[in-house]
């Protein structure tokens, strides 16, 4: 039986009989037209699923299936949006879900890693910020920097800094929440986040923990 | 082909005026277009209505019914109907005044008059959207709510145990029509609450149970008081709420503001509401019981 985070630029596939998970850029899972799951989450896993899942719940169940604590904030950084839930004795006190203003953040600052060349594993934090309303705004932003003569690199990570100061921001700054999604393997994201508190990454796989729950 | 236009095409299609409007509607017959009055036409020519937005006052709704024809029916310019974008406000213009000035213009001469709410009981886009239509050429009479006109009405719909939908609906009805419902619908103890303005898209309120009171500004409206700000932000604490507002509509403020302190949801649509929107109420409204 296999389960599916299929995201909007990475999908992650997890096949509950042998433990394989594979991760796969959205792009290349769209043209595999075949491919079905028992249970799924998403936004481009509806029409792939026999069950799909909501991914706020699929986050919450993922959370308290990794996370001990009894009061907790975990928040998941996607390519096209942020989902948040904060909770209290173990109960959904607080979530949120960042659509529209303030999305798509994730998939821009991949597409500006890659047009310039970043390395996100060796890329240092930045003190500096630039405003990153959404991803275009913010994507501006960085143009800008570049014609003022900074390097790409430092603009780039500008714009980092300014991501996690929107996604501290969106969950209401607390003094420690845990991080679900590929920005755990970003060391830029996380050391840039760690200069307002502490974080805890929980790695990609947090919404596939949550479906596993609801099987249960 | 989306749920509006699906809506529209299978409910609608065989009450469609020369304008692609949909009148005229009796009361019941589609609870969508229910704020059209029932009527009987006489002395004008067949498809002549008159739009209002907004909760006017009744005396000048009255006024102007006088004025223009008591049997002209009244039609809501807030709710969409399926008109053409007019272009004429900015993409980032609240989709409830776009549909105002897109819904006027898609009327034409067909619209008598325009009863326009443009004091603090609508907004100043509201009050702009007045202005332009004038300035376009139509009849345009102007309401200003004044808390001397306050109305102390009951919350019979706001706390009854119905589709939030039809209650929504049936509260907005209120403006034209406020005489009492009999039989009264029943009502209930809160499960949750929904917060804001009737919104552009309706499907964003088949989410949520029967047992959803309705608060904000469209409690107002059946409280008979449209800029009572107290009013407006008076929410039960302990009741999980959806505070929903269109994008681009100053009542976001609001509703920031109120879903922090109450560990609410702040929720804003621009024209329809997409899978995204729909799954957060979704998991809101599930995780919050």
């Amino acid at each position: 039986m296999k389960i599916a985070d299929c995201g909007s630029t990475y999908s992650k596939i997890l096949d509950l009989d042998s433990g394989a998970l594979e991760i796969v850029a959205t792009k290349e899972l769209v043209r595999r037209k075949s491919e079905r799951y028992e249970v799924a989450t998403g936004h481009c896993a509806r029409g792939r699923c026999a069950v799909y899942r909501n991914e706020l719940i699929a986050l919450a169940e993922g959370g308290l299936a990794l996370v001990a604590d009894g009061d907790f904030s975990l928040v998941d950084v996607g390519g096209r949006d942020i989902k948040f839930v904060r909770l209290k004795g173990r109960k959904v006190e607080k979530l949120d879900w960042n659509l529209s203003c303030g999305s798509t953040t994730g998939a821009t600052l991949e597409l500006l890693g890659n047009y310039y060349d970043i390395d996100f594993s060796t890329l240092p934090p930045s003190d500096r910020w630039v405003n990153v309303t959404c991803g275009v705004f913010g994507m501006e932003r960085v143009l800008e920097q570049i014609s003022l003569g900074t390097s790409p690199e430092e603009s780039v990570a500008m714009f980092l800094h300014g991501l996690v100061r929107n996604v501290i921001d969106f969950i209401g700054r607390p003094a420690h929440f845990y991080l679900s999604g590929g920005f755990c393997e970003n060391p830029c994201f996380v050391l840039t986040a760690e200069r307002y508190c502490r974080v805890t990454p929980l790695g990609r796989t947090v919404l596939l923990e949550g479906l596993k729950k609801g099987l249960e | 082909m989306t749920w509006s236009r699906r809506f529209r095409a299978s409910k609608t299609a065989r009450t469609r005026n020369r304008h692609g409007l949909t009148y005229p509607v009796i009361r019941g017959a589609s609870k969508r277009f229910s704020r059209l009055s029932k009527i009987t036409m006489k002395k004008h020519p067949a498809d002549t209505v008159i739009g209002y937005f907004g909760f006017p006052r009744r005396k000048i709704l009255r006024e102007t019914r006088e004025r223009f024809g008591p049997d002209l029916p009244l039609v809501d310019l807030d709710v969409d109907m399926g008109a053409p974008d007019s272009g004429i406000l900015p993409a980032t213009t609240c989709r409830i005044v776009a549909n105002v000035v897109d819904n006027a213009l898609s009327l034409g001469s067909a619209l008598a008059a325009v009863v326009a709410a443009v004091g603090e009981d609508k907004c100043d886009r509201g009050r702009h959207a007045a202005f332009l239509l004038r300035k376009m050429g139509f009849s345009v009479i102007e309401s200003r709510f004044p808390e001397e006109e306050f109305e102390s009405r009951p919350l019979v719909f706001s706390r009854a145990r119905l589709p939030l939908r039809e209650k929504i609906d049936r509260i907005m009805a209120t403006v034209v029509d406020p005489s009492a419902p009999d039989p009264a619908p029943a009502s209930c103890e809160p499960t949750h609450g929904f917060w804001g303005v009737p919104p552009h898209d309706f499907r964003i309120l088949d989410l949520f149970p029967e047992t959803t009171h309705v608060y904000g500004w469209t409690r107002c409206v059946e409280a008979g008081r449209p800029s009572d700000v107290e009013l407006e932000c008076r929410v039960d604490d302990a009741i999980p709420t959806i505070f929903f507002t269109q994008s681009f509509c100053a009542k976001q403020d609001l509703a920031h503001f109120l879903a922090e302190r109450h560990r609410g949801l702040a929720v804003d649509c621009h024209r329809e509401i997409n899978d995204s929107i729909l799954a957060k109420v979704e998991a809101f409204v599930r995780l919050s019981r």
